[in-house]
Formats: structure tokens, sequence, C-alpha cells
């Protein structure tokens, strides 16, 4: 072990378990002030790194540059799976979906959920993605809420003012936890990228989840927030030249707003097109309808926008306040793929939202728009 | 013999991806378009099950999970996937789909 100084120690105050951060005590003992030499082996040889007291081993790796597979970051899709070779690792949620994916008898675990007791070996038996490696390296930031605001009845969007600021790229997420409130959730950013020090964010209510229920208690304004961040690699590629199609579901808009924002601001629908579906239940769960009219209206002929609301037709005075949407009743990926029709040439394709939406979505993908697999950006979290 | 019964090719839709439990043996048949493959039920990747998650077109095999893709026609890796795809031998004899299964191939989880 290696001793580092308080100031080093971070971050602290946030839960222990799930896919919360490190800490959970303001007084920090001897132990605390260590941190622990964490050595991965991989297929390409073996890197180590330090990992902070109840740190995610994850974490960790990331932020000091590590290339360590993942999707979810936060215990759900068993892609961050690793085996321990020595050394003492603590459990972290032991209810992780993910860790359906473990032979845990075998030694295996999810980097997302461990953390160290101690200086430890592991193995990481897969490979991350190239492309992560020009990516932003994500740090620990903390944030203070604002502009909280209920978008419907199920649906809260707030900003977050992050020091330090963060650098990440349209399509990115991040994961937030509350100091006192058990697990962390994985947001995608809503707002235009690049070096910010204002996050956006949209969160839709998950029955049983202790960060959802903490932010739909009551107006969370003022209140702080740890952010790990960015995560993810499916981002918006300008250099690609391709056309865009956005196939979202509920909050999963998120992201593709950033994308929208990210495009549009820079002109790409003058020489691209772009395709976006945005699916809800009904009528009450729509959101973002003006920003997205707005983005439509911005790039007329090229940007095209549609909203599809699932349990029936959308009402004549919701058509007639969003003229630049267009409406259309089904479930997202039928008609984004009644719609798309013949029209698959050079696309990339974005796709977020609930996971039976994400599987129909990409059972289209490939199966109707024979898109290669390159083209189809999404990260699982399910 | 250890050639076996898998099912009928009779409705079996070209492209389609299909479940079957032979003797025990859990497989995952695949119509390639009148040539058909039968393979070990789970992705190489993560043990996703293959019967919900493949997908099949174009000659390319998906698991939708990671998007790992194989050449269906050899079981090679293709895309972003690390490894092959094994496969058992097959016939089609008098309107039957047969594989050779004398055991279960399995892939090692756990890597050394």
């Amino acid at each position: 072990m290696t001793k580092r100084g308080l100031a080093s120690v971070a971050p602290e105050g946030a839960p222990s378990n799930n896919a919360g951060f490190a800490g959970g005590r303001t007084t920090l003992t001897y132990a605390d002030r260590l941190s622990m030499k964490i050595t991965v082996q991989t297929k390409a040889g073996a890197r180590t790194f330090d990992c902070d007291p109840n740190e995610k081993l994850l974490y960790a790796g990331l932020r000091q540059g590590l290339a360590l597979p993942y999707e979810c970051g936060t215990g759900t899709c068993g892609t961050c799976k690793a085996r321990t070779v020595s050394g003492p690792l603590k459990p972290g949620w032991r209810a992780a979906p993910g860790r359906s994916y473990l032979k845990e008898d075998r030694g295996e675990f999810l980097l997302c959920q461990e953390t160290a007791a101690g200086d430890c070996t592991v193995h990481v038996p897969g490979h991350a993605p190239a492309e992560i490696a020009s990516l932003p390296r994500p740090a620990y930031h903390t944030g203070t809420l604002g502009a909280y605001a209920r978008l419907t009845s199920d649906v809260v969007s707030f900003t977050l003012a992050v020091d330090p600021g963060m650098n990440f790229v349209s399509g990115q997420f991040a994961v937030c936890a509350v100091p006192g409130v058990e697990g962390g959730r994985a947001y995608s950013m809503v707002n235009d990228p690049g070096q910010t020090q204002t996050l956006e964010f949209v969160v839709k209510a998950k029955p049983g989840g202790k960060l959802s229920e903490w932010i739909f208690a009551a107006n969370r304004d003022r209140t702080r927030m740890r952010v790990f961040g960015p995560l993810g690699r499916a981002v918006f590629r300008p250099e690609e030249n391709k056309n865009i199609l956005c196939i979202a579901g509920g909050s999963g808009i998120a992201g593709m707003m950033s994308i929208l924002a990210d495009a549009g601001g820079a002109g790409y629908f003058a020489g691209h097109r772009g395709h976006v579906f945005f699916g809800v239940r009904t009528a009450a769960d729509v959101f973002y309808l003006d920003r997205l009219g707005a983005f439509a209206a911005a790039c007329p002929g090229n940007l095209e926008i549609a909203v599809a609301l699932s349990e029936g037709p959308a009402p004549e005075a919701l058509k007639a306040r969003h003229p630049a949407l267009r409406f259309q009743t089904g479930f997202v990926h039928a008609v984004a793929a009644a719609a798309m029709a013949g029209k698959y040439e050079n696309i990339v394709a974005f796709v977020a939202g609930p996971p039976p939406m994400v599987d129909g979505a990409l059972r289209m993908l490939i199966m109707e728009a024979r898109l290669s697999a390159k083209d189809i950006r999404y990260d699982k979290f399910g | 013999m250890a050639w076996k019964r898998v099912c009928s090719v009779d409705g079996f839709a070209a492209n389609a991806v299909r479940k079957f439990t032979v003797d025990g043996v859990e497989v995952v048949a695949v119509n390639l378009g009148g040539d058909f493959r039968v393979i070990p039920p789970m992705c190489p990747h993560m043990e996703e099950p293959l019967g919900e998650s493949g997908l099949y077109q174009d000659g390319v095999f998906t698991c939708t999970k990671h998007l790992w893709q194989w050449d269906l026609k050899t079981g090679a890796k293709t895309g972003v996937a690390e490894r092959d795809i094994k496969m058992y031998r097959t016939k089609v004899e008098g309107g039957e789909l047969l594989a050779f299964i004398d055991k279960p191939l399995e892939y090692e989880y756990v890597e050394e």
C-alpha cells in the first residue's frame, strides 16, 4: 500500500454500496489514508493503478487512463466482469443484476461494484473498445443542483453546476450519487457538449430506485451531488460524415438532445440528414417538444423529428402546438421502421431507452435496416 | 451413432433462430436459407442466450447484447467479436435437420 495525503482521499460522503462512490465517513482513520495498488492483467499485458479506499475498481482505473471494458458502469450489464487473482476485494451491491453473468465460485466479480481492502491483482478477460481511448478521461466532480423542474408526472430535469468543469462528447453519460442516498445512477447529459461548467440531466422515475425516489420527493435545488464522468462510447462523431438516425424512448431522448444541439449548432444538418424518433406512451408523457420543434425548424427539410405515442393518436391540439414535429401512433421502433424504409444509406443509428425498446430497435436496425454493427451506437444498460 | 434429429425443416423460416433441446443438449438452430447451422445456446462472450438475443441476416449472426458478430457459414468471428462461434456438423435428410452431437460444445468462460 501507499500512504496518501488526506486531501487526495476522494471522494467522501457518498454511499459505499451499489454504484455510489467511495467514502461515507467524514473522519478518516489511518487505514483510509492508504491507497491500494491494483494490478490488472489483460491479454495486452499488466498495468497497475491506485485505488482509493471504498473506490470502485472500474472508476479508479478509468480515471487513471486505463481502457477497461464497461457499458453501464452501474452493475446491470455485466460487461466489466473480471476475476480475482490475489488480494482482498470488498463486495459491493450484492443484488446487482450484472452478477448473473458471473461465476462467483471461480472468483469472478464486477469491476464497477467491488472495492479493494488491500493491494490486489485481477484478470480482465475482455477488451475495452478501442474508441474509448479517444474520449475524455472521466473524473470525480461535485455539483450543485439547479433549475429543478417536473416535466411530466414521472420525469424531472435539473442542472448541475460542476466543479471542476467537465469535458464530454454528445451521447455520453455520468454516474450521479447523492451523499447519504444509497446507490448511483447513470444519466446522459442533455446539453451541448464540450468543456462546460453546467451539466443538464433528465430523469424518469424508477420505482424502488433510491436515488430516483430522492430526486422525486422534493425540489432538490441547491443540494449537492457527486458525479463520475463522462462515460460511454455511444457518441456522435461528425468526422464520420454520416446521416443520423436517433431512436429514443422516454428519458432516452437525453443523449439525443445533446447530439442535436451539437450537430445543429455546427451546421451539420446543412450537409447531412437527421431522423429522430421519440417514443412515449401517451400525450401526457411528452416533454422537450418545444426544444425538439426548434431543432427541426432550424434545419427545414434535412432534420425530421417524429413523436411516437404507443397508446393512441396525438390530440389535435398537441399537433397544432408543435407544427415542426410529426406525430405518429405505435411503438417507436415500429414507427421508425415504417418511416425509414429505403432511407438507410450512410446512416449511423443511436438508440437509447427502456431495454425492451432498445431490443426492438436493435432487431429492426440489424434485420430490416441491415446496418453494420459499427454503425449502431448504444450503451447496454440491461 | 451421434447424428440426432433437431427438428423438421418444414416451417423453419429463412433467417429464423430457434431453440431446441436434443437428447438433453440445448442448441440453437439457424436457417441460413436452405442451409442450416446448429450452435451452442450461449454467446461465447458472456453467456447471453442466443435463442433470444441472436439475429441472423445476410450471412452474419449477431448477438444483440454487445453486437458480437460471426460469419455463420464458417463460424469465424467478425466485427468486434473476440472468439469464433462453435458449430455442430449438420445435414438435412428426409425433411429433418440432423446435428452430430457427441457431447455438448461448450466455451471456456474463465480464461487462464
